[in-house]
């Protein structure tokens, strides 16, 4: 696809302007976390030595600076505290109404996260809401000899638990 | 050599808006009304240069822009010439390391600027770029880059635990674009009434568009030195930075510090520190810039850095206390609401407003100001920056 005014960049992937985490293993230590999602898992890491359990995952523990960390589940469900729906100024890559909800995941554990497969006016506050893992475009990666390739992607949102 | 109190001496904007003009451009303005209001300084004196810019990569790419500034101004730094970013603090940043280096003899005079370059030539790139404002592979991923469903949150919050209305929102709007609308330098000259806000088209409900500051470019600068060369150098009273407070305690949403989304315990503890290093308290504080993104934003920060109690944020701006013939005047030269917010400039943008106020010499002067604050959020709530000026060291 041509990119008008730089034409150098016709058919060229510009990581720099991806909105979505850069998860391939070749780019990301952390990668293990969207192979988790793939299986509709949400996880992060535990450290073995001490327990602590942060999110987002890390790759050295940040209470103990142990190294020796474990993929561990997180909650899938949670209730819904806040939410916003945004009519104007979404950002491109999104479409209106962009929701985003404050969500108790429990296990002293609150999270915003967009909150997707919902029309406008639909969520209340108390609704309960489960993970929703959906593929974004993947990242194109150059190996040797110029071969370009795909690593597929995918990301993470809620929806609404069907009543 | 014993540490030596610390004086900002010059302030300079460009023009901000929507400018025809690249970030080059406007810092070269900026610096131009920053040296003309100390005649008396020879470029050659200048020794440091600090450019807070948080977008000029992404916007204008160009990375390590301050030598590039530093040559197109006409000065040679020797003691310090760099780039920081703290996004929405960069410019309040500068200046609380220029203290430092400026207090312990690192350097002598050190120019503080900053600015952004928002607009590209296509409104899409201006936006979408805003998603590199916070946490990118957590929160931007989830489209939060553009602040206004998080401070929705936010207000929500507060109306439902302390009943604060959205005219009392409004009511912080009314005064900004009020005090904005004599300052030449702002994005907005035009005071706005209640009925306009409220009938004002919806943003991310409860917040409609005359909640939100604008997206605007510009830079400014400002002089530091310390006090023996501040002498020599400017006739007019003199003002001393007396403390300083940056804190970040988390940066991914998950982990917000607070009780609630209205509740902002790295705000307490910035203020906490900053008036502690400056021997002063809230009610020392005679007027202030704060950093009021939004307008609920300054709602809690009026209770946040303690000039009313918690949860009574609403009263306080709607009953005129953070304006003139009020408590403590607040934004006297229209905030981010009225000049709007070109992240790395909008720190010194406040302190030039400072120096005005202090040496009596602002356009809306609150009389007598001895002791002003300013303040900064920057991103999706993640840092509180908080300096404290007077007319004492």
């Amino acid at each position: 696809m041509p990119v008008p005014g730089v034409p150098i960049l016709d058919g060229k992937y510009p990581s720099s302007m991806d909105l979505y985490p850069l998860e391939a293993k070749e780019f990301n230590r952390i990668h293990q976390f969207y192979e988790n999602l793939r299986q509709k898992r949400f996880t992060t890491t535990k450290c073995k030595k001490c327990g602590h359990v942060p999110f987002p995952p890390r790759v050295v523990c940040p209470k103990c600076n142990s190294d020796d960390l474990e993929w561990v589940d997180l909650p899938t469900q949670g209730k819904v505290l806040q939410f916003t729906e945004e009519v104007a100024g979404v950002p491109l890559g999104f479409e209106a109404p962009l929701i985003h909800a404050l969500i108790d995941l429990g296990e002293g554990r609150k999270l915003v996260s967009r909150i997707i497969n919902c029309k406008e006016g639909q969520l209340k506050e108390g609704d309960a809401v489960k993970l929703a893992v959906f593929d974004i475009p993947p990242m194109i990666i150059e190996k040797k000899g110029g071969v370009m390739d795909e690593a597929k992607r995918v990301f993470f949102a809620f929806e609404p638990v069907k009543r | 050599m014993p540490e030596r109190d610390v004086c900002i001496i010059g302030g300079g904007m460009s023009r901000w808006g929507v400018r025809e003009a690249s970030i080059i451009d406007m810092a070269q303005e900026a610096a131009k009304e920053c040296f003309d209001e100390v005649p008396a300084l020879k470029k050659k004196d200048v020794d440091g240069l600090l450019f807070a810019s948080s977008y000029c990569g992404r916007r204008s790419f160009q990375v390590n822009i301050a030598p590039v500034i530093a040559e197109r101004i006409g000065i040679k730094p020797t003691s310090m010439c760099t780039r920081l970013d703290t996004l929405c603090a960069g410019g309040s940043s500068g200046i609380i390391l220029a203290t430092g280096l400026i207090k312990s003899g690192m350097a002598d005079v050190v120019v503080v600027a900053g600015g952004e370059k928002l607009y590209t030539p296509q409104r899409w790139e201006t936006y979408y770029s805003e998603l590199a404002s916070i946490d990118h592979d957590w929160d931007g991923a989830q489209g939060m880059g553009l602040p206004p469903p998080y401070f929705s949150m936010t207000a929500q919050e507060h109306m439902k635990r302390y009943g604060t209305t959205k005219e009392q929102l409004g009511a912080v709007s009314v005064k900004n674009r009020r005090n904005g609308s004599t300052n030449p330098k702002g994005h907005f000259q035009k005071a706005v009434t209640m009925e306009e806000v409220m009938a004002s088209r919806v943003i991310v409900p409860p917040l409609s568009l005359f909640d939100c500051c604008p997206i605007t470019d510009g830079c400014a600068a400002v002089l530091l030195t310390y006090e023996e060369k501040a002498k020599e150098l400017t006739d007019r009273p003199l003002v001393y930075i007396r403390g300083t407070a940056q804190v970040s305690l988390h940066s991914m949403s998950m982990n917000w510090p607070g009780e609630h989304l209205a509740d902002w315990l790295h705000l307490r503890t910035a203020a906490k520190r900053a008036y502690e290093m400056a021997r002063v308290g809230p009610d020392d504080i005679d007027v202030a810039m704060t950093h009021d993104c939004f307008t609920i934003s300054e709602i809690v920060e009026m209770e946040d850095l303690g000039f009313c109690k918690k949860g009574e944020g609403g009263p306080f701006v709607e009953s005129g206390q953070s304006d003139f013939g009020g408590k403590l005047p607040v934004n006297t030269d229209g905030g981010l609401l009225s000049c709007g917010h070109p992240f790395g400039a909008t720190g010194i943008r406040q302190a030039r407003e400072m120096l005005h106020q202090l040496q009596g010499r602002a356009i809306r002067q609150v009389e007598g100001a001895e002791i002003g604050l300013t303040h900064n959020l920057s991103g999706l709530n993640v840092e509180h920056t908080i300096l404290i000026y007077g007319r004492e060291p």
